[in-house]
């Protein structure tokens, strides 16, 4: 005769178990994700942007023109590094993707989901410094998310700074 | 439960979670990719869309787009507001463009045929491979050059891409152009020849006119030109001089008939006995502006509503008023469309609402009918006729007369009724090409197939009928880069030509065919003095011209005026203007009228999931094929709505699920014409029936246009079902939805 009791228990075991490894994989995906990947090509915005002073928009062409900033295209990092640096490891890489006219999959430290609708010209012409949201990015050696993009965040500095319209949820979810 | 276990299941706990996490940990993937230039194009800005002017080629309407491109996609398109024939609007055909582009079943680069003919099996081939079988085929007929056949729809529209496709025939020295295009105006055009001397579609001026009677045509669908009718129609009804009256003529109601004062529901095939006996009618009463009205009262004897009442099934006092109505409103206005265009005897009927227009003093004057100037481009204007129909085209290959065909643009497997045999015929024609996009019915049976570019991504220009009044020169423009290995329809008929030799090569542009447009544009712009004003050089007008999509400047041709003469249209109208219907009436108990809905069209929007998803403006029917019976019909058959039922004519039967219509006449079923299709695609393959197949196969000997209102059917009841449409009930049933009153009603709250 079997145990009805003893299966009951196994089985509570299982679900129980069950449900936190769940929590626990969620907790990873949502509230734990790599703010700082490896990127395929050891940039540093440390050297570019701080000790070489390279304003942001040297680099990223379309941010106060278009909702995205603009990841550098090849040819603009082959402008300088012709000449510059030829020598060094990571620049040899970055020739390797020039010469084989390949570019370069960087990845994505910022990611927003399809749904919101949110544009870097607007903050950019509303005078915003790019530090507000990516943080000190000319103190990085590779670049790290400080802001947790997450709506509550967004809210906050849209009632701080009073924007209008600001808490309409057509502004940003159209 | 023990504290023990408590314990243990905390344990158990806390430990799944610490592994959930590790595990997500560990499987995370490494986030999305972003991928730059490697060297970034000019006029793009990433994020940021830049608009193209071109034209929207579901139609032959000829209406201006402009199609955002958001890095390098071809993302929405919509009207162009600066051109005269849409003024920035569109219909969902043309919204729909882009699911012609990235439509996944689309061919993606030249194939041969693998298996057997009208499998639709093909494997892919080089360009090279391609061009040079078709090339070497043709040089294998330079002794008898006119077995090379050509099969194509009305093309002559499409300006200079017809050009050169004209020439490269004539080069090549075969005068054999066959033109099928089920939905075209071929009747109409001749019927206007015929009885005003008109050699284009004239302008109908919908948005003037008073008082619009129409016989069957459903402007607001799929009749000439949609949305240019639309706006027009939205004019005459609320713009500036007060609401004109629409009185639709039709067995089955319309959309347009739906949005009309008055509906008509004349007997299927006399809508031209009617034309007449109004014509007729208003004679009588005095009412005619036409000098001649003498002459006609003889002519029209027949057709007194005394007598016609009876065979149009309309009362004769109906009539009377009618008449009274359109001769006294100015100016009144007359067309006429749709199921008299299929009619086996369709320009007779088109010519007796010409004489309509005649005697009521409606053509010529602003808010009647317009003749035409004469377009732009000199492009050559063949009138559709016997030489070049599906008929002669049969016995031809029947014949072995055939050797080589190329199709482009036609479908006539699914766009002709089974009684033409065309698939017969394909299969006694030794070598086939297609210049087709899709695998469709005719394209299955080719042996070759080049695909052209879809009209995002080429180069044309087009000089459309009946435009704004005049044919606006239309400029089409690649909005995106090719997505597949592709080639412009031009440049497919230039490489052919060359790699032909002989004549046929001597006979083609030497450039490439973006070129040989700018140069023809060349020449007009040298030509017409108006295009110069405001543009000293070409080069200037040219760029102009792509950016705003054309050139509608002024038009330094006047239209000639024309009338109708009772010498001219006798001959069409000695004989009863009635069409005939095959079958007989104790056996085929129903009139079966074909109609073209405003979504499918001939059958070509059926590849697009967006146009299958939007229901039926009359029926809210989605995704497959139904059949308009009356509600009186169906309950005396024991049909209700949903059931499957069979409509059988002598020459065939179909299966459809029926829909019970308000809006029909009794003794009249409707079938919409455009799915049932059996190659075209995931989204159109194997999707409801085709009505066109149980047609006989009888054309108009004149125009060679195919008779698609032209049988009797039975109906019988075979099983139920369930009809997938979007409303509940197509009535209020006393739930008081949208509040009505009468006209008096309403001055009388107002006052």
């Amino acid at each position: 005769m079997l145990n009805i009791k003893a299966i009951i228990y196994v089985a509570a075991g299982v679900v129980v178990f069950g449900a936190a490894f769940g929590i626990g994989y969620a907790l990873n995906t949502y509230y734990s994700p790599d703010l700082d990947p490896v990127q395929p090509i050891n940039f540093s915005h440390k050297i570019h942007a701080g000790d070489n002073k390279i304003p942001c928009i040297y680099c990223h062409i379309y941010a106060d023109r278009s909702r995205v900033s603009g990841v550098p295209n090849v040819q603009r990092c082959m402008g300088c590094h012709k000449i510059i640096k030829t020598d060094s490891p990571e620049i040899i890489k970055l020739t390797g993707y020039w010469e084989r006219k390949e570019p370069i999959a960087w990845v994505k430290v910022h990611n927003l989901p399809d749904h919101v609708g949110f544009t870097h010209k607007r903050h950019i012409k509303a005078g915003l410094d790019c530090k507000l949201c990516h943080g000190d990015v000319a103190s990085m050696s590779r670049v790290k998310r400080v802001s947790s993009l997450q709506m509550g965040w967004c809210l906050n500095c849209h009632e701080k700074r009073e924007v209008v319209n600001g808490k309409d949820c057509w502004t940003c979810h159209q | 439960m023990k504290r023990r276990d408590f314990l243990k299941y905390i344990g158990i706990g806390g430990a799944g979670t610490g592994l959930g996490y590790l595990f997500g940990k560990v499987t995370q993937s490494p986030g999305n990719k972003l991928i730059p230039y490697l060297i970034p194009p000019e006029d793009i800005i990433p994020g940021v869309g830049a608009y193209y002017a071109t034209f929207c080629t579901e139609c032959s309407a000829g209406c201006g787009i402009l199609v955002k491109v958001m890095d390098g996609r071809a993302r929405k398109i919509e009207g162009n507001p600066r051109h005269p024939v849409n003024k920035g609007k569109l219909c969902m055909r043309g919204q729909a463009g882009v699911q012609g582009l990235y439509n996944p079943d689309r061919i993606k680069a030249p194939m041969k045929r693998s298996g057997e003919r009208g499998t639709g099996q093909f494997v892919e081939i080089s360009w090279d491979d391609a061009v040079s079988t078709l090339a070497k085929n043709l040089t294998e007929l330079n002794k008898k050059p006119e077995q090379l056949y050509l099969l194509t729809s009305d093309m002559r529209r499409r300006g200079h891409q017809h050009t050169v496709a004209s020439s490269f025939m004539s080069g090549f020295g075969s005068p054999n152009i066959i033109r099928h295009d089920l939905l075209g105006p071929g009747n109409l055009e001749f019927a206007n020849h015929a009885s005003m001397g008109l050699s284009a579609i004239p302008h109908y001026d919908i948005e003037n006119t008073r008082y619009l009677l129409s016989f069957g045509a459903d402007f607001s669908s799929a009749w000439l030109s949609p949305v240019s009718y639309g706006h027009a129609y939205g004019q005459m009804r609320q713009g500036g001089n007060g609401r004109g009256k629409l009185v639709q003529v039709e067995p089955r109601m319309s959309l347009t008939g739906a949005n009309a004062d008055e509906w008509v529901a004349a007997r299927p095939g006399t809508e031209g006995v009617l034309s007449l006996s109004i014509a007729y009618a208003i004679i009588e009463k005095g009412l005619s502006r036409a000098g001649d009205a003498g002459s006609w009262r003889s002519a029209l004897g027949a057709y007194r509503p005394s007598e016609a009442a009876k065979t149009v099934d309309v009362s004769e006092e109906r009539i009377y008023s009618l008449a009274k109505e359109f001769a006294q409103a100015r100016p009144s206005l007359a067309i006429s469309g749709g199921n008299l265009e299929g009619y086996e005897n369709g320009p007779s009927c088109h010519m007796a609402v010409s004489v309509l227009n005649h005697v009521a003093g409606n053509i010529g004057i602003k808010g009647g009918v317009i003749p035409s100037p004469e377009a732009l481009a000199s492009a050559p204007h063949p009138m559709t006729g016997p030489k070049n129909s599906l008929s002669r085209f049969a016995a031809d290959a029947e014949a072995g007369r055939i050797k080589t065909l190329i199709v482009s643009g036609s479908n006539p497997v699914f766009t002709a009724p089974k009684a033409a045999k065309v698939e017969d015929a394909l299969a006694k024609i030794p070598f086939i090409a297609s210049f087709s996009s899709y695998i469709d019915e005719t394209t299955a049976y080719a042996d070759i197939i080049l695909p052209p570019h879809h009209p995002l991504e080429d180069w044309g220009d087009e000089f459309s009928e009946p435009g704004a009044g005049f044919a606006p020169a239309t400029v089409m423009q690649p909005v995106v880069s090719p997505l597949y290995d592709t080639k412009g329809l031009g440049d497919i008929f230039i490489m052919v030509g060359k790699a032909v030799g002989g004549k046929t090569a001597a006979r083609m542009p030497s450039a490439e065919f973006k070129d040989y447009l700018r140069g023809s544009w060349k020449e007009m712009y040298a030509k017409n003095r108006a295009m110069a004003a405001g543009a000293p050089t070409f080069d200037e007008f040219w760029i102009r011209t792509l950016s705003e999509g054309g050139w509608w400047g002024a038009e330094s041709v006047k239209p000639r005026c024309a009338a109708v003469s009772v010498h001219a249209v006798k001959e069409h109208l000695s004989k009863s203007v009635a069409a005939e219907f095959e079958g007989d009436e104790k056996a085929y108990p129903f009139y079966l009228m074909l109609y073209p809905q405003a979504a499918m069209r001939d059958g070509s929007g059926a590849l697009s999931p967006w146009l299958q998803e939007m229901p039926d403006p009359m029926t809210s029917v989605v995704w497959g094929s139904w059949v308009e019976i009356n509600g009186k019909t169906a309950a005396s058959l024991g049909i209700s709505e949903g059931d499957v039922v069979s409509i059988e004519s002598p020459f065939g039967k179909i299966t459809a699920q029926a829909y019970l219509a308000p809006g029909i006449r009794p003794d009249t079923i409707a079938v919409p014409i455009g799915q049932g299709h059996r190659q075209y695609g995931r989204y159109a393959k194997d999707r409801g029936a085709n009505p066109i197949e149980i047609l006989p196969f009888k054309e108009n000997p004149k125009t060679g246009q195919i008779a698609v209102n032209s049988t009797r059917v039975k109906v019988t009841k075979i099983g139920n079902g369930r009809l997938v449409k979007q409303e509940g009930a197509a009535r209020e049933l006393g739930r008081d939805i949208v509040k009505t009153m009468t006209p008096a009603e309403f001055e009388r709250i107002k006052g």
